[in-house]
């Protein structure tokens, strides 16, 4: 990975594309996580005068392209120094973090409960499930950034 | 449900650990000056999030040399690939706390004479 022609891009294009780089990082995971924080904490049961569809058609795009920006600028930023970060316990954090937070994304996307809510109100146990799939997404991310901040501190 | 949240908080509060290491920052690193010379093993890289470049030792350990952001290292005069390996310079800055590792947070460096500062608010 290192010494790939992306490792070598980030290396030798200049003293500030790291930092520029790392910029659009830090912007994409912002985007993805301010956009994901208010659909899981409605979700989980704040803002509930807000129609959930509204929140979804609204959120969920801003939420997806934040999660690519913040992936394809991340892969740059490892690809920097990929050797000098083996080891480092807080990618065994972060990286799981991230997987189980689209998976989650995945499940539910595949509930009837997600798939019913652009057309009807949902169900008690409905909104159960989703409130606990949302509490699950907040987890997972908060985790990811949590332990992404670290790598640099270890 | 708000207990969910309050539980994602505190999960996220508790992989963070207490105390790190810090590698960017000066907390990793031993407050009293020090200084090594040896040959350059490995030219400057401009590199991030830190600039680099090694060092054989006169005490025949492999130096690494942490320099400043690679935008404050290249405006000290220290571009990419600079100094060639066998150059003798001497490097002064602040040893890393894990005895094992031979790792100097280097404030400037002195090389025929000339010297190059990074940190030059720092003394």
């Amino acid at each position: 990975m290192q010494s790939s022609s992306l490792g070598h891009f980030m290396r030798e294009s200049g003293p500030w594309t790291y930092a520029i780089v790392n910029l659009a990082h830090v912007l994409g995971i912002s985007t993805l996580f301010g956009s994901i924080l208010v659909l899981d904490l409605r979700l989980v049961g704040l803002g509930r005068r807000v129609p959930l569809a509204f929140l979804s058609s609204a959120v969920v795009p801003v939420a997806a392209t934040g999660f690519v920006i913040a992936a394809t600028t991340g892969v740059g930023l490892l690809a920097t120094k990929a050797t000098e970060y083996v080891g480092n316990p807080f990618l065994l954090i972060k990286f799981p973090a991230i997987a189980l937070g689209l998976i989650n994304a995945a499940v539910v996307r595949r509930t009837s409960a997600w798939r019913a809510h652009t057309i009807r109100d949902l169900t008690t146990e409905e909104e159960r499930q989703l409130a606990m799939l949302g509490g699950v997404s907040l987890l997972c991310w908060l985790t990811a950034i949590t332990a992404g901040r670290m790598i640099a501190y270890w | 449900m708000k207990r969910l949240l309050f539980i994602a908080v505190a999960a996220a509060a508790l992989v963070a650990p207490r105390i790190v290491s810090a590698h960017h920052g000066w907390g990793g690193y031993l407050d009293a000056e020090f200084e090594i010379t040896g040959t350059v093993a490995a030219p400057v890289s401009l590199a991030g999030p830190h600039a680099t470049m090694t060092i054989k030792g006169t005490d025949g350990h492999e130096w690494l040399l942490t320099l400043a952001p690679p935008p404050r290292t290249s405006a000290a005069g220290l571009k990419d690939g600079m100094l060639a390996v066998g150059t003798k310079i001497t490097a002064h800055g602040h040893r890393h706390r894990d005895n094992n590792r031979y790792e100097v947070k280097t404030e400037r460096i002195t090389v025929d004479g000339k010297t190059y500062n990074v940190y030059p608010d720092r003394t």
